[in-house]
């Protein structure tokens, strides 16, 4: 059965871009989303306690924004660490800040988001990307006078040359069938590579953007 | 005429050396050169009226659309009077809270102190240098020297203590004649009290520490000892994390361990650096202190900390126990070094106060004029800075107003 045409609802569709609009411009800064009650550890916006573990945390460190607010143009150029990352490697991992954006409509302009490079492990990346987990209580300020020492990094012992060995007589002879079959005349054996494919650890900040577009395309 | 008055120069000149005082009998470090403020009156400044531009950014904030920075820096400086400084603090403060609260000038903030300074209301622009988060006032060396040496002239050591204070957790103490300047006012303050609250003490090993760093003399070097000695009690009475919560200083463990470091590269080191028998003094009574009531400490602070929780104390515990433990072995380093630099010679028997004095009469001068020379080429960068943002300004203006006269055109032909 063939539908019937549908009328173009036109109060529907500006109801829903007003709608829209409203919730773009009515949104919950990050001061309002992040605000913490430090008495009970719960986040007023959503009424939930912070998870067990934090607790000790929030009360003793400092989350980065807050940090940041104390310093001029807001730390940019400077090192900042998170107390995890201290306790769990002993190579140094940190961020250089390149871009600050804090949220004007905080008391002390102690949330809001940052960019920085990061070095994990000694490793540099080599683009600014944004800062991950920037609310929680865990960071730290590296001090200037520290820097040198804290960001030398002691080269790690060279790793195993390429380890390749060759492929059990089986796959081997069907590797060559496959290849005589494809007209590929080379004569080269063929090696099977044993290197461990790179992970990163547990806490390798992840990419900010990639999880937005994630939960942009689950809605 | 000139004879009597040579003659009187030599016998003061004989005598030990006196802090620099000027004929007013005031005591002053920084020359007229420097805090003569003609240079700054002389720049270009855009005349406009306080109350317009005031109303301009009401409406603008009742909008909620951004203020820019040249608005800001031309209020602040067309300040004429001190009511007119209240109300510049106002929107200095509505600035901070705005979108564009990082894009507050150098210059503004140069020109809110120097007006500050001019119309006498120093206590003002400490109260916004000490609330930095919430005003922004992050002035550069040249700033901060002037408004040190306004309350040294003014013999307000406490203020100026608190100036060097908001140095030290800006960690700007790059520029030497800050650095002379913060040891003049740390050790009179040091000379003057003996017994501070530990954040005091944790204040003043802090900002002693950073400027010694940069030192290479008996002074820095006295400095840095002391500054390790104060932070290492603080650590050892009150907990690493007392130590380094938003204070630019690391967290690692051990600062009466860094205080016997320095006075072993001081032994070693084959240059002429002397370390004053003050700071030996302050060392040996820290480490007597803390030995002493060892059991008395620890004891104490688990009842204090309680409410805090014992994962705390798990890692304080862990760090503490080897400090603790090793403060018999730093008390014997310290016997065994101190002879060293008994025998070495190096030990300087003048307080590091009369050090500091005779350095500044004899570097001052000329990092002075280096910091002049630079505040010129500064005042120059900020003129261009500020035309290159009028011209932005005006560009903008006349293509907003372009394209409204289009949409009117527009508007009125359809």
């Amino acid at each position: 059965m063939a539908r019937k045409k549908l009328r173009p609802r036109l109060i529907a569709e500006l109801a829903r871009r007003v709608r829209a609009l409203r919730e773009q411009r009515e949104r919950p800064r990050d001061s309002q989303r992040y605000a913490l009650d430090y008495g009970t550890l719960t986040r007023p916006h959503s009424g939930r306690r912070l998870p067990a573990r934090a607790w000790a945390d929030v009360r003793r460190e400092s989350s980065l924004l807050q940090l940041l607010s104390r310093l001029p143009l807001f730390g940019l150029g400077r090192l900042v660490t998170r107390k995890s990352w201290l306790w769990q490697h002993d190579e140094p991992c940190y961020w250089r800040l390149t871009r600050v954006r804090p949220d004007y409509t905080a008391q002390n302009l102690e949330h809001g988001k940052a960019w920085g490079i990061l070095t994990f492990k000694g490793h540099t990346e080599s683009e600014a990307r944004e800062i991950a987990q920037v609310m929680h209580h865990d960071w730290r300020l590296v001090p200037k006078h520290e820097e040198a020492a804290f960001t030398a990094v002691t080269p790690a012992p060279p790793e195993d040359a390429q380890c390749r060995v060759p492929y059990p007589p089986l796959l081997r002879a069907m590797i060559l069938a496959e290849r005589r079959k494809s007209g590929d005349t080379s004569t080269e054996e063929p090696m099977l590579n044993l290197e461990r494919t790179r992970e990163h650890p547990w806490d390798y900040p992840a990419k900010q953007e990639a999880k937005k577009k994630a939960k942009a395309a689950a809605v | 005429m000139a004879a009597p008055i040579a003659r009187r120069w030599f016998l003061l000149a004989r005598r030990v050396p006196l802090p620099p005082i000027s004929l007013a009998g005031k005591r002053c470090l920084l020359s007229a050169a420097y805090v003569d403020s003609h240079k700054w009156e002389a720049r270009e400044k855009e005349h406009c009226h306080l109350a317009d531009l005031a109303s301009l950014m009401d409406k603008t904030y009742e909008r909620k659309l951004p203020v820019s920075s040249l608005t800001i820096s031309r209020f602040v400086d067309n300040i004429s009077s001190r009511e007119e400084i209240d109300h510049a603090e106002y929107y200095l403060y509505k600035f901070r809270h705005s979108p564009n609260c990082w894009y507050l000038r150098d210059w503004t903030i140069h020109t809110w102190i120097r007006q500050c300074l001019k119309y006498g209301a120093q206590d003002k622009a400490l109260y916004t240098l000490v609330n930095k988060v919430q005003y922004g006032i992050f002035p550069d060396n040249f700033t901060f020297n002037l408004l040190m040496d306004s309350f040294i002239t003014k013999e307000n050591y406490k203020d100026a203590l608190s100036v060097v204070f908001e140095i030290m957790l800006q960690e700007a103490f790059e520029v030497p004649s800050t650095q002379l300047l913060s040891f003049y006012v740390l050790y009179h303050c040091l000379a003057k009290k003996t017994d501070f609250s530990w954040e005091e003490e944790r204040n003043f090993g802090a900002s002693l520490l950073l400027p010694g760093l940069k030192q290479k003399n008996s002074v820095g070097l006295s400095s840095q000892l002391y500054g390790y000695a104060l932070l290492g009690k603080v650590e050892l009475q009150r907990g690493l994390r007392a130590v380094y919560h938003n204070m630019p200083l690391l967290w690692q463990p051990g600062y009466l361990n860094r205080a016997l470091q320095v006075m072993e590269k001081v032994a070693s080191s084959p240059e002429d650096g002397k370390l004053c028998a003050e700071a030996l003094d302050v060392l040996d009574r820290t480490l007597k202190a803390v030995t002493a009531p060892a059991c008395g400490s620890s004891e104490a602070q688990p009842q204090e900390e309680d409410g805090q929780g014992s994962e705390e104390l798990v890692e304080q515990l862990d760090v503490e126990e080897t400090e603790q433990s090793k403060l018999p072995q730093y008390l014997e380093r310290f016997k065994d070094l101190h002879s060293k630099l008994e025998a070495l010679g190096k030990v300087e028997s003048e307080s590091p106060l009369t050090l500091t004095i005779q350095l500044v009469k004899e570097q001052l001068p000329t990092f002075e004029a280096e910091d002049i020379a630079t505040y010129e080429q500064k005042l120059q960068q900020w003129h261009l800075e500020r035309v290159h943002l009028i011209q932005r300004e005006q560009e903008q203006r006349e293509k907003a107003k372009q394209e409204h006269e289009a949409r009117r055109a527009a508007k009125a032909s359809a």
